[in-house]
């Protein structure tokens, strides 16, 4: 077992877009995942990929035009010949993929694998190239070298997503998106209010690095005599990476519309955006219910200090303001389930994703076009981090007193979630058809940057 | 260790052995070897539950946790063959718990919520490693040779957790209420008497 030492995260080896959202400044990433032929083909492809990688160093020359990220699946370690008792030492969850993993993610039925897009879930994608690009002419440039380079090497694009930022930064449901992140000690430790571990006396403070990034103390060595570190791959894969979880997400935005102003007839003289509102647990522009219970801050900024400052458990403890079954108060639960989050703080992830297809007009009908969120995220274990949001926060509702309830907004494994929005008189939202469909995933792991070289290099 | 084990074949995605788990229902169980002085502590611990008044509290509140029991065993009982005769040479201690949702949230709790409780209950058995941090303390628990799989175990509402069986028998309550005074109450007074159900009893529903 690896102890503690030094906590300073080497931003020059971990991949930039991990600690930094690229989406806030992008207006395009697009993700293309690679089958790789040879084992050394693909070795020599990856050394030249490290030497692009974008690295978690501030920019010193403002925003360059765009960034190259690498990420790889089980079946990719295994296409580029690593030994077993070096794959053996990844985690379980990965290994056995998003697709292995898929009754235990409530990924049955309309989400199964087997209807998944394809070249996902199968074992084809091995290598993830994420390009984020500021515009147009930039990411025709970048992909136009990638694709050259995964031919020239006698590999093969198996997906390859296109996803962009929509108008106002919204996504497909009208929400603006991607404010509570957690706050990570040595990256952004000003985000603390709000992003961080909540404390006594309503303090929080920011979350051990280990959470997120690979090779350093997590939550658990801030409390061991022994300063033990998290389990992780063997050195030097082990150091400054992560792993990743990708999910696209097919959003049905006419059902949603239709079923939200339908509904909206019975509720509050008809208030269809504050029924909105109390399905997600924040406004449109993003405001939460919770410090905004009834009317949107006119002004919010979400990366405003303090803007995500708030808890549950005091000011709205029966969730009055903002519904017990949420969409945001499910995913990030902060102190609703009590203690003072101390049940909740070690199932947090930082969040990326990226709307696909074009918005559906208001008022249009379904035009059966794919839209939808490509769901990004970063967790140093998957089966703590998203395995338990997923199963035990969004699929099922016992832990908030909600029953066997799935997320309203997700819908769950089964067809026809509810919600009951509590209020001075309840108001249920009866049973519809989900929103949202997967269409398939993969997990991934995401080296350092020495790491990916190692890779690369590897003896074969 | 003496322990006495049953073999456990295969697990659930959980870590848990098959025959632990009946529905919503898990059974976790952990069977542990105790010190000399905790022959002395634990019989004083189970009788003065006042040495732990905020662990009990806490344990109440923590709704999927069904019950948590912890009693000491000196010698195991012959049923006649084909048991085999087990003769233990130091006491143990005989934990069992059922519990709903996931078995590393179950021992999360102890960890970041029951700490000293834990460390009272435990304390004296060999190789405790103390409830926190909760990754030794979880490897403690899944160890094989202190993990026992239920020959018989049985749940009467195998698709309901604990919560959901409290919710309903609240929400029995009041129902059963409303329906005894409904006949003498006018339709506006129903109406207003039942929305107000609905306010009262609107975390049930």
């Amino acid at each position: 077992m690896t102890t503690a030492t030094a906590t300073t995260l080497d931003l020059a080896d971990i991949q930039g877009d991990i600690l930094r959202a690229y989406g806030n400044a992008y207006a395009s990433t697009t993700y293309v995942f690679v089958r790789i032929g040879d084992a050394t083909a693909g070795g020599a492809w990856l050394a030249g990929l490290a030497d692009q990688i974008t690295n978690a160093e501030p920019w010193a020359d403002g925003k360059p035009g765009s960034h190259l990220n690498v990420a790889l699946t089980c079946a990719g370690l295994t296409a580029l010949g690593l030994p077993d008792d070096v794959i053996g030492s990844f985690s379980a969850e990965f290994r056995a993929g998003m697709a292995g993993r898929a009754e235990r993610l409530g990924d049955i039925g309309r989400n199964a694998p087997d209807r998944w897009d394809d070249g996902l879930g199968t074992g084809a994608a091995h290598v993830l190239v994420t390009v984020n690009a500021l515009d147009e002419p930039h990411l025709g440039r970048a992909l136009a070298d990638l694709r050259a380079e995964v031919a020239r090497h006698g590999h093969e694009i198996v997906v390859e997503q296109a996803a962009h930022t929509l108008p106002g930064s919204r996504e497909h449901f009208g929400f603006a998106d991607g404010f509570a992140q957690p706050a990570i000690e040595g990256a952004t430790d000003d985000r603390a209010a709000g992003g961080g571990v909540p404390l006594r006396g309503g303090r929080w403070r920011p979350f051990a690095p280990g959470e997120f990034i690979l090779g350093y103390p997590d939550e658990d060595t801030t409390l061991d005599p022994e300063r033990r570190l998290p389990s992780a791959p063997t050195d030097p894969l082990g150091r400054n990476g992560t792993y990743m979880v990708w999910r696209k997400l097919h959003q049905d935005v006419a059902a949603f519309r239709d079923t939200i102003s339908t509904a909206a007839r019975h509720f509050e003289d008809g208030d269809e955006a504050k029924l909105r509102a109390k399905v997600v647990g924040r406004w449109e522009n993003g405001s939460p219910l919770v410090t905004h219970p009834d009317a949107p801050a006119t002004d919010f900024d979400g990366a405003a200090a303090g803007a995500n400052d708030f808890r549950y458990h005091g000011p709205d403890q029966h969730g009055a303001k903002c519904p017990i079954g949420a969409h945001v108060r499910r995913s990030n639960p902060r102190d609703s389930i009590g203690w003072e989050g101390r049940l909740t703080y070690r199932h947090r992830i930082i969040r990326r994703g990226m709307p696909y297809g074009d918005p559906l007009p208001v008022g249009a009908a379904d035009d059966g076009e794919e839209r939808g969120l490509v769901f990004a995220c970063f967790n140093a274990s998957i089966s703590r981090q998203f395995e338990a949001i997923q199963v035990q926060w969004l699929n099922d509702g016992n832990v908030f007193g909600l029953g066997h309830d799935a997320d309203f907004l997700m819908g769950g494994i089964a067809e026809g979630g509810s919600m009951v929005v509590q209020g001075e008189c309840p108001f249920y939202l009866g049973p519809q058809k989900p929103f949202v469909t997967v269409r398939g995933g993969e997990y991934l792991f995401v080296p350092g940057i020495a790491a990916l070289r190692a890779i690369a290099t590897w003896p074969r | 260790m003496t322990a006495v084990t049953t073999p456990v074949l295969s697990e659930t995605g959980t870590g848990t052995p098959p025959g632990n788990v009946d529905g919503q229902a898990i059974a976790i169980t952990v069977f542990s070897t105790v010190k000399r002085w905790g022959r002395a502590w634990l019989p004083v611990l189970f009788l003065e539950p006042k040495l732990l008044p905020q662990t009990l509290g806490t344990l109440e509140k923590l709704s999927f946790i069904h019950f948590a029991r912890w009693s000491m065993v000196t010698e195991l009982a012959w049923n006649g063959a084909p048991q085999p005769k087990t003769r233990l040479r130091r006491p143990h201690l005989y934990f069992e718990s059922n519990f709903n949702g996931g078995w590393e949230e179950y021992i999360d709790a102890f960890s970041y919520v029951l700490r000293e409780g834990m460390a009272a209950f435990w304390g004296s058995s060999y190789g405790f490693p103390g409830a926190v941090p909760p990754g030794p303390f979880k490897d403690y628990i899944k160890t094989s040779d202190r993990r026992l799989e239920a020959s018989h175990f049985y749940s009467a509402y195998a698709d309901s957790t604990v919560t959901i069986v409290k919710q309903a028998l609240e929400l029995d309550g009041l129902v059963a209420d409303l329906r005894e005074r409904a006949a003498e109450l006018s339709p506006e007074q129903f109406k207003a008497e039942f929305s107000a159900l609905l306010a009262k009893g609107q975390r049930c529903l």
